[in-house]
């Protein structure tokens, strides 16, 4: 009888902590993430009203309520037409800024990096900043004609010297001292760009990747609606035309789901795993 | 050990160029002296007095400057091509935020072309010899500025260097810790037995730690004007011994007296 016992013993006071540690671990999660979550479905709250109001406010026509533009959104979604035209609008957005992307850091790199190359593209992105993309892109269209490459230089063009200046400016505040260091314990020049410089510039080319996106994808849109004959942006113009406005937010409100994926899922999670080694942030 | 000079440096000059070549500062004009192989030299000076100066161009951080400056018997430069081991201990810590102590050590040890399957045990006998073993994995702004440095000096012992340049690296730190770290620094170099060229304003700490003091005159044109040999201090130093202390003292009145008679000019 003597072994039995002792196992009994032995099991209960380890039970006994473990779901005491559970729950410790709920409540605790309860207190660091109920602040945060309450705000920011206040905050949703508060859009959705203001859009009834807005809705309450004006005809119908002009603006339809939220369950209105909600219920046709799930009839496309469902009946599966919208999808074609988000695949296509998702493949210019990737295309343009993936182009934008590359032409950008090269550009930052080469402007952060050497002083000629400085001297060079500064009027050159300083002016590209100056010009209305509207201009831009009507130019590539005229140059290039309506077509899908047009498209997406068209879209991806004016953010470039944003995104330049951008990468540049991170570049400029690249710690010397630790380029320093690594000059004196004799590191390659390639190491030292790959593992000293480019660590230091990943904030601004994450931060740049997410500001990219948003500019991208408005682009795309106006780059649809100007030159092409599907993707979001064209349908969006075509329901205006038709003064469907149901459909046009419907195609609005999708697209901002997708792009909210993508911003706080894809390039969150990417951004939190990229820098973990921060110390958490203090409230200032 | 050979007979060639660890570090020589004949004549140095440096100038830094004011605004548009006018008016520029004098940092360095014609330092002279020789570092024998394994020896433990301080450079002593006031602020402004060229001594960083002269730890960058062997470091061969800064190539602008006038004279030689050879390590084991060849100019800099060439030495850098040829690989040889050169360490360089700053006065911050310049760890690699983003790298854990440990990959920040692998960082130089890559740098000097050790074969990766030589960084495990390096790493490990080094954070050993610092009392780090346990924070290896730790991130560098975990930890405390005195363990920072001390990671530093792990990694710059890690390449186990032919010379060692120390600009000044306990000085950020209160006197507490630094003085643990200068007895431990002492501990490991007796192990390496590199060729430490350490520069420093603290006449305390350079009697401490090395073999010979040679001391610099105050800017604008640093030049080397006196030499103390510390060879009658045996090693290992302690702090409560009374010699090292009148020992300091002699060098401070040394150092005032020269410091001083260039003020009355």
């Amino acid at each position: 009888m003597a072994p039995p016992s002792a196992t009994a013993d032995y099991a209960a006071p380890l039970a006994a902590p473990s779901a005491e540690r559970i729950t410790a671990k709920i409540s605790r999660w309860i207190e660091t993430y109920s602040g945060d979550r309450l705000i920011k479905g206040a905050s949703v709250l508060t859009l959705v009203g203001l859009w009834y109001f807005g809705a309450f406010m004006l005809p119908s026509s002009v603006m339809p309520a939220p369950h209105v533009v909600v219920g046709v959104l799930w009839q496309e979604v469902t009946a599966g037409p919208i999808w074609r035209d988000v695949a296509i609008t998702l493949t210019r957005i990737a295309l343009a800024f993936s182009t934008a992307m590359s032409i950008a850091i090269v550009l930052g790199f080469a402007m952060g990096l050497s002083k000629r190359a400085e001297h060079f593209f500064d009027v050159w992105v300083v002016g590209g900043i100056t010009v209305p993309s509207l201009v831009l892109i009507l130019t590539i269209f005229m140059i290039i004609g309506l077509n899908e490459k047009a498209a997406i230089i068209a879209a991806a063009l004016p953010v470039i010297p944003i995104l330049t200046i951008n990468i540049w400016e991170g570049i400029k505040g690249v710690d010397q001292k630790l380029i320093d260091m690594s000059r004196a314990f004799h590191a390659r020049q390639s190491r030292i760009i790959l593992s000293v410089i480019a660590p230091q510039i990943a904030p601004t080319l994450m931060a740049s990747a997410r500001f990219g996106l948003g500019l991208i994808w408005k682009m795309t849109l106006f780059v649809e609606l100007l030159g092409r004959s599907d993707g979001v942006g064209y349908k969006i113009e075509f329901y205006y035309q038709m003064f469907n406005m149901s459909e046009v937010l419907a195609h609005a409100l999708l697209f901002l789901f997708i792009m909210l994926f993508l911003e706080i899922v894809v390039l969150g999670k990417l951004e939190a795993r990229l820098f973990r080694w921060r110390p958490t942030r203090r409230k200032l | 050990m050979s007979s060639v000079a660890s570090i020589e440096i004949n004549k140095v000059s440096k100038t830094f160029p004011g605004k548009s070549g006018q008016g520029g500062w004098k940092a360095l004009d014609g330092a002279t002296f020789t570092v024998k192989p394994g020896e433990f030299v301080c450079i002593l000076g006031p602020s402004g007095c060229g001594k960083s100066t002269l730890l960058n161009i062997l470091g061969g951080l800064d190539d602008q400057y006038e004279g030689v400056a050879s390590i084991l018997g060849r100019p800099v430069d060439e030495q850098i091509a040829n690989g040889v081991r050169v360490a360089y201990v700053f006065q911050e810590p310049r760890l690699m935020p983003w790298r854990t102590v440990r990959s920040n050590i692998e960082f130089a040890l890559q740098a000097a072309g050790f074969a990766a399957a030589e960084w495990p045990e390096r790493i490990d006998r080094c954070l050993a010899l610092v009392e780090l073993s346990a924070f290896g994995d730790f991130y560098p702004l975990q930890l405390s500025g005195g363990m920072q440095q001390r990671a530093s000096i792990a990694r710059a012992f890690s390449i186990e260097p032919e010379v060692l340049l120390m600009d000044e690296p306990f000085s950020a730190l209160d006197e507490l810790t630094a003085r643990r770290l200068r007895q431990q620094l002492l501990t490991i170099w007796s192990k390496f037995r590199s060729t430490v060229l350490f520069v420093t304003h603290n006449a305390f700490e350079a009697t401490f730690l090395s073999d010979r003091i040679l001391m610099m005159t105050k800017g604008p044109g640093g030049r080397f004007c006196d030499e103390i040999g510390l060879q009658a201090l045996t090693r290992p130093r302690s702090y409560e011994d009374v010699r090292v202390f009148e020992t300091s003292k002699a060098v401070v009145e040394r150092l005032v007296g020269h410091v001083g008679s260039i003020d009355k000019d």
